[in-house]
């Protein structure tokens, strides 16, 4: 096989899309092909970089902002959910 | 890489159903149905428009915008299961308009420092890296690997084929193991 179907391998092998015999083929291979291996190795490190250092979620305060622009724009929108705590209550605030 | 399963899970199958009955009671002029729908896909549109955008006051605003459009074109909606890809093809649109805009503008992106210092600076070297990538591999990215929607849907969104999807995701994550080169190393 070429370097090609290699790589096309590795792409599936790091989705686990490839059959368990292809994938202990492409594991056996990997044994005796430092190029393989580093290919299989690296592409899998970045899978786990890319998904362990996001931090996307949607915040309380961020969504209060959205559902304020939503609001200001005249849509209506309830909130099915209850504010949290900090939200329900206003402390006094004296100088 | 299609992680579609063959027997949808309940909590799926409730989100649906749920869906379905939002996209009927908005089309009647529901005034809850907005909210209902924003329970649903609020926190999923803003993680695409937060990954694609790279900061969250954009986020916030295209996720604003994306919901009024909704509402704007619901005459239109129709609750046959197409409502995920069309939304997202909205904020889609809005994101592409904002990149714009912030490349005549050359807006900062968020950078968060937390956590121990090795950890924040790969996750800051990551979402260089991956806001730097063409917008044609980092969508796959964002689409099938941070918010692991299949590879159907993917496509569905980007109005590509599934084969065009999956190329461009594969050629992504090599363009993105690139930028990221020795950092990867360091990853305990």
């Amino acid at each position: 096989m070429n370097e090609e179907i290699y790589s096309k391998l590795v792409d599936l092998y790091v989705d686990e899309e490839l059959t368990e015999e292809l994938g202990q083929m492409l594991e056996a291979r990997a044994m005796n092909d430092p190029a393989l291996s580093h290919d299989m190795y690296t592409l899998r490190k970045t899978l786990e970089a890319l998904r362990s250092t996001d931090d996307a979620r949607l915040t309380e305060e961020s969504s209060q902002r959205i559902l304020m622009k939503l609001r200001t724009s005249g849509a209506q929108v309830e909130q099915n959910s209850p504010d949290p705590a900090h939200l329900q209550y206003q402390l006094p605030i004296r100088g | 890489m299609d992680r579609t399963p063959s027997l949808m899970s309940s909590s799926s199958q409730d989100e649906s159903l749920a869906e379905k009955r939002w996209l009927n009671a908005l089309a009647k002029g529901d005034p809850n149905a907005l909210g209902g729908l924003y329970e649903i896909y609020g926190d999923k549109i803003f993680r695409y428009t937060y990954r694609m955008l790279g900061n969250r006051a954009d986020a916030e605003d295209a996720t604003a915008e994306t919901f009024l459009r909704v509402l704007r074109r619901s005459s239109d909606l129709r609750a046959d299961g197409a409502f995920k890809t069309w939304i997202f093809r909205i904020a889609r649109n809005l994101c592409i308009d904002k990149m714009r805009q912030h490349k005549l503008l050359e807006l900062p992106q968020d950078t968060h420092y937390s956590g121990v210092e090795e950890r924040a600076a790969l996750k800051i070297t990551v979402q260089q890296a991956l806001s730097d990538l063409q917008i044609e591999y980092r969508e796959p990215l964002i689409l099938c690997d941070l918010e692991n929607i299949s590879a159907k849907e993917a496509a569905e969104m980007l109005a590509i084929s599934v084969p065009a999807l999956k190329s461009r995701l594969y050629r992504g994550r090599r363009a993105l193991r690139d930028k990221l080169g020795g950092s990867l190393e360091k990853m305990t």
